[in-house]
């Protein structure tokens, strides 16, 4: 029998949304659905991962578990696969994700598809689509042996359902010992507790057409006012005008809102594979050429900072109205 | 400080790839080094000048044309390079590579192994931290900045979810580059001759000890069943005009067309 464990992602002692899309899907295939939850000060948020269908939640909470380190999730969630008997590992493809699904694949001798935008699910057979060569092309893969699926999923791929009230039943991992040779000392947050661009319905973000720091300042109430993340490109960011964790894109994040507006960015290839999933795009940019306009769903061709100003009133109207 | 890179040559990318029959059309693709793994080249060369002793190998595993990869590395200043190169490695998926690699370094004596964070062509990311598994070393994988770097241990910024992680590493280790890391080097005309004179030692499966059971299409545990173009999303409205204008309209279309405020 298929049996599914979902290793659950936290911002700070929040479960984030990628994570209950996950659930989400597997309550939707009828298989029986487990999920791995590791921080500090997380245990309440077992009785959630409950709600969007855990079965079962492994809890690993303590003091030392507050700042994602490899060695330590990885022991874990071998740990809870062992103790669940997991016949497949669901991660979400975060910069977490795509740190851990490589090391839990390998101790587990197995293989894992990453950056996966749409899955067929038949028990344990998979078949899985990943966007590859920046986007240019679509993988249909699979698996060649017998094992453990281990898949690292995008968010967005799968819709999270609404929750139902669950108590979870929670198995208390032990801490692994070990020494942890690439200990994560602190993090160094440039962002600003705006919204999260991987769990945002609207992202407003920004390229070089913005011209300075001052610019990326005058586009961010359009942000404000939709209650959007605020992302940008990878030029505005090597540029120091925004912090690196803003980055759209294939080497920054990769997002799939309901809403993406470019504004005045032109459309790099990698620029274009980390928003194309978006469902709707909007670009602002005065060049009518970029290649941005071959994505767009709506273009406006103009001058950013007469648009902008326009788009902030109207919507503000609409938000009071 | 000994460093290795991994290096892959990868089909360019920046140029049109057209797909037929669930394969992509060979004809016309060009093949280059996968840029992260200039940036981790980069990284290296630096990482040496830093500590100011120590040396550079990259190594590949890949087709005869990917002595070309090697070359431009060992023309950024690399001093030395290794080509795997056996028909055996065909159809390896990244498990399967690192299964590879793991054999090949096993033997050999390093501080640190760079590589790029993931390859241009599959976008997977997956070997480094494999590689990292099966050497039993410890991994930081997207790195935007090398903080300190002494001998047996380096400070890194790595790009997290939630702002750039701090973290101490102890050596030896394998680490991933993002490339905000840093901006490549040209190869010199006088690089580009010398490299025609650094060692590149070719190396089959039999060499490195490798067991052709566990690489290649037998040893691979993913498969690419068939390549498909991604659906098109199509060019939608474009409006142009007075600012005044053309906002109001697409603002209409949001609100009536898209309902995206519904």
């Amino acid at each position: 029998m298929a049996k599914i464990l979902v290793v659950a992602e936290v911002k700070g002692t929040e479960i984030k949304k990628p994570t209950l899309e996950l659930l989400s899907h597997a309550k939707s295939l009828n298989i029986d659905t487990e999920a791995v939850l590791i921080g500090d000060g997380v245990s309440e948020q077992a009785g959630i991962l409950a709600g969007y269908g855990a079965r079962k939640v492994y809890l690993a909470d303590d003091s030392s578990l507050g700042l994602y380190n490899t060695a330590s999730s990885t022991a874990l969630v071998l740990d809870a696969v062992k103790q669940s008997e997991a016949s497949q590992v669901w991660l979400s493809a975060s910069e977490l994700g795509r740190d851990l699904t490589p090391r839990v694949a390998a101790r587990l001798g197995v293989g894992a598809l990453t950056d996966l935008t749409k899955l067929e699910v038949d028990g344990d057979e998979i078949t899985a689509y990943r966007p590859s060569m920046s986007t240019k092309v679509i993988q249909k893969c699979g698996f060649a042996k017998e094992g453990i699926r281990v898949l690292c999923i995008r968010a967005g791929a799968f819709d999270a359902a609404d929750a139902e009230p669950a108590t979870a039943d929670v198995v208390n991992l032990s801490l692994p010992e070990q020494d942890i040779r690439a200990l994560v000392k602190e993090i160094v947050t440039e962002s600003t507790g705006e919204v999260d661009l991987q769990e945002a319905e609207i992202v407003v973000s920004v390229g070089r057409g913005v011209k300075g720091p001052e610019g990326v300042d005058f586009v961010r109430p359009l942000a404000q006012v939709l209650g959007a993340a605020y992302g940008s490109s990878r030029a505005v960011c090597d540029a120091g005008w925004a912090p690196h964790t803003a980055q759209v894109g294939q080497t920054g994040k990769v997002v799939a809102p309901d809403v993406y507006f470019a504004i005045g960015i032109s459309g790099a290839i990698q620029h274009l594979a980390g928003m194309s999933g978006s469902k709707l795009i909007i670009a602002i940019n005065k060049d009518p050429d970029a290649p941005i306009f071959k994505v767009a769903d709506y273009g406006i061709v103009g001058d950013l900072f007469k648009v902008v100003p326009i788009l902030i009133e109207e919507f503000k109207k609409i938000k009071e109205a | 400080m000994n460093i290795i890179v991994l290096i892959k040559q990868v089909i360019d990318v920046e140029l049109n790839l057209r797909i037929k029959d669930g394969a992509l059309v060979e004809d016309g693709l060009n093949y280059v080094i996968s840029s992260w793994d200039e940036t981790a080249i980069e990284a290296a060369l630096q990482l040496v000048e830093t500590v100011g002793a120590g040396e550079v190998t990259l190594i590949t595993i890949g087709p005869e044309r990917a002595s070309d990869a090697l070359r431009k590395g060992l023309a950024m200043g690399a001093d030395k390079a290794v080509h795997v190169l056996d028909s055996a490695f065909d159809g390896s998926d990244s498990f399967a590579y690192a299964r590879g690699l793991a054999k090949l370094l096993e033997t050999r004596e390093y501080d640190l192994i760079l590589a790029g964070k993931q390859a241009q062509d599959t976008d997977a990311g997956l070997t480094p931290s494999m590689l990292a598994e099966f050497l039993g070393l410890p991994q930081v994988t997207n790195i935007v900045k090398v903080d300190q770097a002494e001998e047996g241990k380096m400070v890194l910024h790595r790009k997290g979810d939630h702002g750039n992680e701090v973290i101490e590493l102890t050596l030896p280790a394998v680490v991933s580059v993002n490339d905000s890391l840093n901006e490549p080097r040209l190869a010199s005309l006088r690089g580009i001759m010398q490299a025609k004179k650094k060692p590149m030692e070719t190396m089959d499966l039999a060499a490195i000890g490798g067991d052709a059971s566990l690489v290649g299409e037998s040893g691979r545990q993913t498969k690419i069943i068939s390549l498909l173009e991604p659906e098109a999303r199509q060019a939608g409205k474009k409006f142009e005009g007075s600012e005044e204008e053309t906002s109001k309209q697409v603002i209409d279309l949001l609100l009536n067309e898209a309902k995206i405020f519904a």
